[in-house]
């Protein structure tokens, strides 16, 4: 599809900032303006990543989950990590990525506190891959409009 | 059914016993919580013709956070005549039937500037060391006042020194739990570190304003901070709870190390220190900044329940799920020591 949408977002982002912010008549409309335009940069950002990022941390809850169940000793939550991790996505629609990585995001907590509970080294290596992926999630979702 | 200028004048005639005028009457762009007006107020007192630049502060159908515009009231009128600069109040009316919510009145502090993207410019930008001391040394002389003394005892609800973390720690998660769309994995194992770590009792029982920072100050143009403002979730509480709210690391607007935009994390603490008289434990500060985190991220995610469901289609609570939800989980990955630096944005 052409022009691509990040030619088109990027002219939005312009056209807020440049041409509709200063003519609004207050400050209040201004700065919604604005924020408008921070929220297309970032759509923009999404855009293209979005699929992308949902399919990479699925794969790697799916890594997690398997890594844990030789020695989740909680027969329960075993038989979920099984159950969750063998479950594959539809398709590759985003809302459908969506769908399964909040399924296997809330089983991520709860083998998360699961862990911490855990003695031994195994149990302290797959803490550390846990907080790992937590990290890379959370830089996979960033945004060039955050602050920090 | 007349504007909101109308409706105002006319509940201020009534309010005051005699005519009043609402003229220029504008929203601007502070406050998150709230809908800011302001406006000149007309009437004919005693002495003749009198003109007032006011600020109406309206309670929204949607807001960051919930809040209480009587405690704000009370907050700021037993700090009004301290060395914490506050605006001099006119009323508080609770009744939504005049304006369709409730509101505050009180006087503009003309001159001042605390949109935090505009104070990282000039004419603000050269004096925002200078500005920083002086905003982590009114926060210290807010822990310093004491709750008794300025009648806030009687009015924000009692905690005992061992229980101050542990409210405010149920507060949060439960706005966590009410709240949330989607799973929130880093904050979930904050909570369940900080439960497990528990910081020492406070050293001292404060007013706690509750949301101090750079964007609820008013700043002039020489770099003075000439009000503190938005204080409806001022209570009882550890200091140290305003202390790490104000070093958030999503307060930092230049993208470096100077919180709030203004100064050195150490900085900031050692002026605080100074001006609040107590001793900061390294420990319990950084529970304290743990606990920022949670109580920034569940605001972040009311706001962006508010956007999903339709409650409001302001856009500052569509940026709030889209910067700064990301901002407050990596900077909880910081302070628990697993934030990798090896990605940039």
């Amino acid at each position: 599809m052409k022009p691509d949408v990040s030619v088109y977002f990027g002219e939005l982002v312009r056209s807020l900032r440049e041409d509709l912010a200063p003519k609004l008549p207050t400050a209040f409309e201004q700065g919604a303006a604005l924020r408008l335009a921070m929220l297309s940069q970032a759509a923009s950002e999404e855009f293209d990543r979005a699929a992308a990022r949902r399919f990479e941390e699925n794969e790697a809850m799916r890594r997690l989950f398997e890594s844990a169940s030789s020695f989740v000793k909680s027969p329960d939550l075993l038989i979920r990590l099984q159950n969750v991790g063998s479950v594959r996505e539809e398709s590759i629609h985003v809302s459908e990525l969506e769908r399964v990585n909040q399924m296997m995001r809330v089983l991520l907590i709860e083998l998360h506190a699961h862990v911490e509970l855990l003695v031994g080294d195994d149990a302290r290596d797959l803490e550390r891959e846990i907080w790992s992926e937590l990290s890379a999630s959370t830089e996979r979702r960033a945004v060039s409009i955050g602050r920090f | 059914m007349g504007g909101l200028d109308e409706r105002l004048a006319n509940y201020l005639t009534r309010h005051m016993g005699r005519p009043v005028r609402v003229d220029s009457l504008d929203r601007i762009p502070v406050g998150a919580s709230r809908e800011t007006y302001r406006f000149v107020m007309r009437t004919v007192g005693e002495t003749g013709p009198t003109s007032r630049r006011m600020i109406l502060r309206l309670d929204p159908p949607a807001s960051l956070i919930e809040t209480d515009r009587r405690t704000e009231y009370a907050a700021i009128r037993a700090f009004h005549g301290s060395d914490v600069p506050v605006p001099e109040l006119l009323m508080v009316e609770e009744n939504p039937d005049a304006l369709g919510a409730s509101f505050i009145v009180m006087q503009e502090i003309e001159g001042g500037e605390a949109a935090p993207y505009k104070l990282m410019e000039p004419p603000y930008e050269a004096n925002l060391a200078a500005t920083g001391r002086r905003k982590w040394s009114i926060l210290g002389s807010i822990a310093k006042t004491d709750p008794a003394a300025c009648g806030l005892d009687r009015i924000l609800p009692p905690v005992a020194a061992d229980d101050c973390w542990r409210e405010e720690l149920q507060r949060w998660e439960t706005v966590l739990d009410a709240d949330e769309l989607e799973p929130q994995p880093i904050q979930r194992a904050a909570i369940r570190w900080m439960k497990r770590n528990p910081p020492p009792p406070a050293q001292r029982i404060s007013v706690v304003h509750g949301d101090y920072r750079t964007g609820n100050l008013l700043v002039n143009d020489r770099g003075a901070i000439i009000g503190v403002l938005d204080w409806e979730m001022a209570h009882l509480g550890d200091p140290l709870e305003d202390l790490a709210w104000s070093i958030n690391r999503v307060w930092c607007f230049r993208k470096d190390e100077r919180r709030g935009g203004m100064l050195p994390k150490d900085e900031a603490i050692a002026i605080w220190e100074e001006a609040s008289g107590l001793t900061v434990d390294a420990d319990a500060l950084r529970w304290w900044e743990l606990l920022a985190c949670l109580k920034g991220q569940a605001i972040w995610i009311s706001a962006t329940k508010e956007y999903q469901t339709g409650a409001t289609r302001d856009p500052l609570m569509a940026l709030t799920g889209w910067m700064q939800v990301n901002s407050q989980d990596r900077a909880t990955l910081e302070l628990m020591g697993h934030l990798s630096h090896g990605v940039s944005k």
